[in-house]
């Protein structure tokens, strides 16, 4: 036979026999599980990851949604877990298969989305606060009213989401963070719109990049991204949670309706909440880590990024789903932007 | 003038129908265009009339109410908005690229070719690297800031990026070479005698540029302003990056429907009205054209 035809003919036996490896699809958030834990679980159970990315929860609902591919494994955050048990979209997990969810916290459980942990386990968890460039801002910044200040125009990064922008409003007049009705959205109105033309920049991707670039002294941001900001500038980056309440984010990871691999994506579940794989997670993406038996495994420097691990009892608040206000929300925000100059 | 029109029947192409060699040589464009034209705007059409679900599918029930939002004035001064940015960003591109055009397509034959490969060099890098660079150059603490304290010329950093002028900027830096690449092409069939019978029959170098110079590139100005105009009012990208996401143009608030607003419905109709006022300029503009040319 002809070095060409036995080419053609692997060609054909592989097009005719599936992969014999076993494959796993996961469906994640970029930039947030490291390589080397995804070529570990591979290299440990000969499982190929199949690995995809999305910017939002909401970009991942509507892939889901439409229905254009199936996936093995998600990772939603806690207000789309809600939305998606709603909607009897999530399997059922079977904690007989996943042993080391003995490790994660338990704050962790009886959490309003999955109080006992039916459809989803924790995997990293953060917060929404203030970071100050403190070699510009001498004054001490504590909350939502203290941020938002005249003299601070042109130099606030604040995340790019219509949603964290609302909630911030309603706890900084005193109304709970998960109160978005079409009467709050009025009173809020005015807040924002006082606020907004003060913003400098808006981004939620990367909101890191303005406050290292020295473009803006002051940031709203996720904690992940000020405790990259504190482990570079541990003098100069400062990060704070507000004082009349925070958002708190639980990511998870869960499984669709529609999997095609259960059993796989229970292996990996089981697999991320060991305590030496878990650490690995949280050295690249220095997050709060639920699993406490990996939280001991970081070193103390590590333990004391406060935006990591906040100290004291900050009140702490995660989203609900809200339904189809949504669009009002999107809607208010997007009015104020236009009308807050540019 | 029967030069004028001789160049234009020449690009539009009027004549006979292609025969079967043509349709054959036709078919890889056709199969092309519906598969990524026609198609899609169909489906757009489609989810345009349908509604929001609850988790942010798309319930096919016929409504208009989509349609009713793109006329609310949230959305309206948006539109009008982003109309100004990409007016503003095309009047630059016209008044720097004609010169630059003209140059070039005057320029003897070893010049040419050399001058047209530096306005076609940039594209050899990816569009959003390009953009991220100007983040580099504009930044606080960034090159041109650093280079002007440098020079004494200022003593505090200008703030440059996040800034509505960036977004021009970086506007005018992607679509510059859309305008220069069509003139240069009507330059480049501009017959010289014709300059010179205008000059020797009594016209100032004005006149002749107002009469015969721009009438006889008009096909390729006109193609400039479509290809820079259009492209500028639904870009998202540049805003986001060089505004600091302030200032928000139709395409993000598109995008933003279809990310993390879930109404895709509602950004349906958003893009179909942009697609068909695109279809309306672009008659609007050949028309006038045309009229022009008869005239």
């Amino acid at each position: 036979m002809s070095r060409f035809a036995s080419l053609v003919l692997a060609a054909l036996v592989g097009f005719a026999v599936p992969a014999a490896a076993e494959e796993l699809s996961l469906f994640a958030w970029s930039e947030y599980i490291p390589q080397s834990v995804l070529d570990g679980f591979t290299k440990e159970t000969g499982i190929e990851i199949n690995y995809e990315t999305y910017a939002s929860n909401e970009e991942m609902l509507a892939k889901l949604v439409s229905g254009a591919a199936s996936y093995d494994l998600i990772q939603p955050s806690e207000y789309t877990v809600e939305a998606l048990v709603k909607a009897n979209r999530l399997v059922k997990l079977d904690h007989a298969k996943l042993p080391n969810l003995k490790n994660i916290g338990k704050e962790y459980w009886g959490q309003p989305h999955d109080p006992k942990l039916e459809y989803s386990i924790p995997y990293m968890q953060g917060t929404v606060g203030i970071v100050i460039n403190t070699e510009k801002v001498k004054e001490p910044v504590t909350g939502y009213n203290d941020f938002f200040q005249p003299k601070y125009k042109g130099r606030l990064v604040i995340l790019d989401d219509a949603l964290e922008i609302v909630t911030w409003a309603l706890s900084s007049i005193g109304l709970d963070a998960n109160s978005v009705t079409k009467e709050n959205l009025e009173k809020v109105r005015p807040v924002i719109a006082k606020w907004l033309p003060l913003v400098k920049v808006y981004d939620s991707d990367s909101p890191k990049t303005a406050l290292l670039n020295g473009d803006v002294d002051l940031g709203m941001v996720w904690s992940g991204e000020a405790a990259i900001l504190i482990q570079e500038a541990p003098k100069k980056f400062r990060y704070v949670l507000p004082k009349e309440g925070a958002h708190m984010f639980i990511d998870n990871l869960a499984i669709p309706k529609g999997a095609e691999n259960v059993p796989a994506a229970h292996k990996f579940m089981d697999y991320i909440m060991r305590p030496t794989v878990s650490v690995e997670i949280s050295k690249e993406f220095p997050y709060t880590n639920p699993n406490v038996e990996a939280r001991k495994l970081l070193t103390p420097a590590e333990r004391a990024n406060e935006a990591s691990y906040p100290p004291g009892n900050p009140k702490l608040e995660t989203f609900r789903d809200i339904g189809p206000i949504a669009a009002d929300v999107d809607k208010l925000i997007t009015d104020l932007k236009a009308k807050s100059g540019a | 003038m029967p030069q004028a029109t001789g160049v234009t029947t020449g690009t539009t192409g009027q004549g006979k129908p292609p025969g079967r060699a043509g349709w054959l040589l036709l078919t890889p464009l056709i199969v092309w265009a519906v598969a990524f034209v026609v198609a899609p705007a169909l489906i757009m059409l489609v989810y345009s009339f349908a509604s929001r679900g609850a988790l942010g599918d798309v319930v096919y029930d016929f409504t208009l109410e989509n349609y009713k939002g793109v006329g609310d004035p949230v959305y309206l001064q948006i539109v009008i908005k982003s109309a100004l940015y990409a007016a503003l960003t095309t009047v630059i591109c016209l008044l720097a690229g004609y010169p630059v055009a003209y140059l070039i397509g005057r320029a003897d034959e070893r010049w040419r070719n050399l001058l047209l490969m530096a306005v076609m060099v940039p594209f050899w890098t990816s569009f959003l690297i390009r953009t991220y660079a100007w983040l580099t150059i504009l930044k606080s603490e960034g090159l041109l800031n650093s280079l002007l304290i440098q020079l004494r010329l200022i003593a505090e950093p200008l703030e440059m990026l996040y800034t509505p002028g960036a977004v021009v900027l970086g506007l005018v830096y992607t679509f510059l070479p859309f305008m220069i690449l069509p003139i240069y092409t009507s330059v480049e069939k501009l017959e010289g005698a014709l300059i010179e019978a205008a000059l020797d029959l009594g016209a100032g170098p004005l006149r002749a540029f107002s009469r015969v110079i721009v009438p006889l590139t008009s096909p390729g100005i006109a193609a400039g302003v479509l290809l820079v105009f259009v492209p500028a009012l639904g870009i998202y990208a540049v805003n986001d990056i060089l505004g600091g996401g302030r200032v928000d143009m139709i395409g993000n608030i598109i995008e933003n429907q279809f990310k993390s607003a879930r109404n895709w419905p509602f950004g349906a109709a958003l893009g179909t009205t942009l697609l068909m006022s695109f279809a309306a300029i672009y008659f609007y503009v050949n028309r006038r054209q045309r009229a022009a040319i008869v005239k």
